[in-house]
Parts: C-alpha cells; sequence; structure tokens
C-alpha cells in the first residue's frame, strides 16, 4: 500500500480557475520526491488537499488507505507537515506551542524535542511573535518531525530562510529519513534542495503530472546542447531536430535541450548545421525546469 | 575520506560520489582495505539523501571497487598491482573521452590531436623546457 496516493485530483477556484486537472502518484514508503512547478501550478493546493484542509473537486487523496477528512486524527498523528505560510499562535511562548503538539501526539519523542531545540538554540521563553522567519520556522520543523512521522509534507519550507537555516531544514529532514524512514512529499524553488534531498521529481505543469520520474533518469536522458550563434542556427531549426524540446537563446549561443544521450543529440545537430563547434553540457536540474516550463524557478 | 558534492554541477549526485571514490582509489589517498563511512553518515555529512548514497556505494560494489562483507563497513576492495595501474589507465581514459569529443568538433585531425597530448605531456615532464607555448599550460 502507498503511504499517500493522489488519484486523479482536480480542483478549481471559484473564478472557475482550473487548477488541477487529474493529478495522479504516489509515494512508497521511504520514498522522497520533489514536487516542482512554475509558481501558481498548484503545489500548494495538493499539499493542502493531502492534509484535508480542501477538498478536492474530483478525485481521491489517501494517506496509509485513509482519506484525511475521513479519518483526520489517525491521518494527523501519523503526519508531519510544514508551510511557507504557516499561521503558529502569536501569544503563545515557544515552550507553550511545544506542549501542546507533546499532548497531541502518542508517538511524541522527547529526546528528539531536546536535541531540536539545542540544535536550532530556540529561545523557549520567547513569545511566537517575537520570533524571526528562520525561528518560527524551527519551531513549525521542531512540531512537525517530534512524533517521528510516517510521512512529512513541506511546502516551501525553505522559503525566505536564509542558507544556514536553510541546510539545517535540510539536514533535520535527512535525519528523519535516516532514523524513521520517513516518506518525504516537499516543493522547493531551490532547485539545489530538491537535488541533495529528491529521488523523485514530479512536475506539476498546466494542472497536470508533465514529468515523474527518478532524479538521476531524469537528468541521464537529457542533455543539454551549446550550438554557437551563426545565421542558419535558429530556434525553429533546433527544435526541428529529433529529440529536441526546448530552445534558449543565450548571449553565449543557443542552448537547446534533448531527450537523448548526448553523443546522439551531438550527432543529430551536426547532421543538421555541419560542423558547428557544438558542444553538450550536463544539464542541471534547474536548466531543465526552465527549458521544460519556460518558467521563473 | 575528502567528497565534495556539487548540485548545481549536473552531474547525477551519485555518479559524482563514485567518480570522487574512484579516484581517491586510483590515486592510492584510499588504499586496499580502507573502509568506507556508513551509508548514514556521508548522508548526514553531506547533506543528502541516504539512498543515493546507497546507490552509489551499490554501482561502486558492482565495479568491483569496493566490497560489503555483512554488518561490516564496506571497503576498498584488494587490488593487484597492475589492476591499479589498469585503474589510473581507465581514469584517464575516461577524461580524455571529452577531449576525444572536443577534438572531433573542433574537425582537428588524429596525429594533430596526438601531437599536442605529446606536446603537452613532454612540457609537464620538463617544465623548464625553452617552448613558450607549453610553459602557460603548465
Amino acid at each position: 500500500m502507498s503511504i499517500i496516493e493522489f488519484n486523479n485530483i482536480h480542483r478549481a477556484y471559484k473564478r472557475g480557475i482550473d487548477v488541477l486537472r487529474g493529478v495522479s502518484f504516489s509515494l512508497e514508503k521511504g520514498e522522497v520526491v520533489g514536487l516542482l512547478g512554475k509558481n501558481g501550478a498548484g503545489k500548494t493546493t495538493l499539499m493542502r488537499i493531502a492534509m484535508g484542509m480542501i477538498e478536492p473537486q474530483k478525485g481521491i487523496v489517501s494517506l496509509f488507505g485513509l482519506g484525511p477528512r475521513d479519518e483526520p486524527i489517525q491521518v494527523k498523528r501519523r503526519v508531519g507537515y510544514v508551510s511557507e505560510d504557516q499561521i503558529l499562535p502569536e501569544f503563545l511562548r515557544v515552550r507553550e506551542v511545544i506542549q501542546l503538539h507533546r499532548g497531541l501526539f502518542p508517538t511524541w519523542d522527547e529526546a528528539l524535542e531536546h536535541d531540536l531545540c539545542k540544535r536550532f538554540s530556540l529561545p523557549l521563553n520567547a513569545k511566537i511573535r517575537s520570533l524571526s522567519k528562520g525561528q518560527a520556522r524551527q519551531v513549525a520543523l521542531l512540531c512537525a518531525v517530534s512524533h517521528r512521522p510516517e510521512l512529512l509534507l513541506l511546502d516551501e519550507p525553505a522559503g525566505g530562510l536564509d542558507p544556514a537555516a536553510r541546510r539545517e531544514f535540510l539536514e533535520t529532514s535527512i535525519q528523519m529519513l535516516n532514523e524513521t524512514g520517513t516518506t518525504i512529499l516537499f516543493s522547493s524553488h531551490y532547485m539545489s534542495d530538491v537535488e541533495r534531498l529528491a529521488g523523485r521529481v514530479v512536475m506539476i505543469h498546466e494542472g497536470g503530472v508533465l514529468i515523474d520520474s527518478d532524479i538521476d533518469l531524469l537528468r541521464e536522458g537529457h542533455s543539454l546542447v551549446l550550438v554557437p550563434h551563426a545565421p542558419k542556427v535558429t530556434r525553429d531549426a533546433l527544435l526541428s531536430i529529433e529529440g529536441c524540446i526546448g530552445v534558449r537563446d543565450r548571449s553565449d549561443a543557443m542552448h537547446a535541450v534533448f531527450r537523448c544521450q548526448p553523443r546522439d543529440a551531438l550527432d543529430r545537430v551536426a547532421r543538421q548545421f555541419g560542423s558547428t563547434g557544438a558542444r553538450h553540457r550536463d544539464v542541471a536540474l534547474e536548466e531543465m525546469f526552465i527549458e521544460l516550463v519556460g518558467g521563473q524557478s | 575520506m575528502l567528497i565534495v558534492v556539487d548540485p548545481h554541477s549536473g552531474v547525477p549526485v551519485y555518479r559524482q560520489i563514485m567518480d570522487q571514490v574512484k579516484f581517491h582509489v586510483a590515486s592510492g589517498l584510499l588504499n586496499a582495505g580502507d573502509e568506507l563511512p556508513s551509508t548514514r553518515a556521508l548522508s548526514s555529512e553531506l547533506g543528502i539523501n541516504p539512498m543515493t548514497i546507497s546507490k552509489a556505494y551499490s554501482y561502486l560494489e558492482r565495479e568491483g571497487v569496493v566490497e560489503r562483507r555483512p554488518g561490516r563497513p564496506l571497503v576498498v576492495k584488494a587490488f593487484e598491482t597492475n589492476q591499479i595501474h589498469d585503474n589510473r589507465i581507465n581514469q584517464l581514459r575516461e577524461s580524455l573521452a571529452a577531449t576525444v569529443t572536443i577534438a572531433k568538433q573542433l574537425g582537428i585531425r588524429n596525429d594533430e590531436a596526438i601531437a599536442v597530448f605529446r606536446e603537452l605531456l613532454e612540457n609537464e615532464a620538463n617544465p623548464q623546457a625553452p617552448d613558450n607555448e607549453g610553459k602557460e599550460q603548465s
């Protein structure tokens, strides 16, 4: 049984704009999946549907085989959730927020709680409202993982954090993976975090799943070819080559992404244009993301 | 063991780890019987998904670079002396493959490319050689 399963999820907003039009994918135990997509692609909507905070208009979401709105307590006890815009009660002290969570979760691990308090140097007596953005997110993370959840849902958890705090976040997630075998679904605009943490990526685009792939296969199955500018080297000419899925006109050269091995891509470019001085470069995930969805990442 | 991962490089992280372990073995920084850090330890140290480390390790095992013994850390496999030499040659071959591609793309003839390689090697061996072009390279 999958840890979490989205089956044909549809969700539109009041304006009648479809955000999700039939999204399906699932995570098996211990998998770490990076959820990618442009702003507004529906990543947050999907996470909220998983948490039972909103309901899909069509389709079924299940966590551990249970519906988050049918068995909210059963489900939430086994899940940890952190989002960029999460709100903690401002008038409470850090200590009180932690106590509150400790009481809600039978599996709460006090040793882990203390460990994280120390690592994050949290001011236990401070009021939530006096915390920095980074500290508040660390409190949220502590509350999300100290019951050692089977599933972590992280919605832009590092958004707005400085590099040191981001790294803490990453390391805590990795600790959960190592110690608890936690399944993780996370969204992030930081592609380097995705490369570090994710074993698989799911890319949401125009309401559906554009890509669902092992991260290494994704990279190894694509190549980036830089073709020096020349009159015959046009966007259309490149796109007409077999396997070429995206072209960007950059100052140094035309950047073309191919869905094939570098050698094949270079051969095809040479066949089209003759000797051009084209060369291959490994594609970083970020570049591929921009090529595929054309977005601001 | 020094391993550095660059998540922006475009080379899959597991391959970066494999390449560096192989390089350390070929260069003699890692010797037969040396233990590799556990998956967990390396995962925490590098801030990398532990599955990625296991993947790198199992490919290294399949390629015969390391061996797994039940309940013990992975160790670098013992090599025959000539095998160490073979490994070094293989490392060189892999690095040169990219250069060959560039030479082909630039339309350079084989004998010219070989001459350049020979020239660079010889300049490296005698850095004082009175060859201005070579001096800049070394």
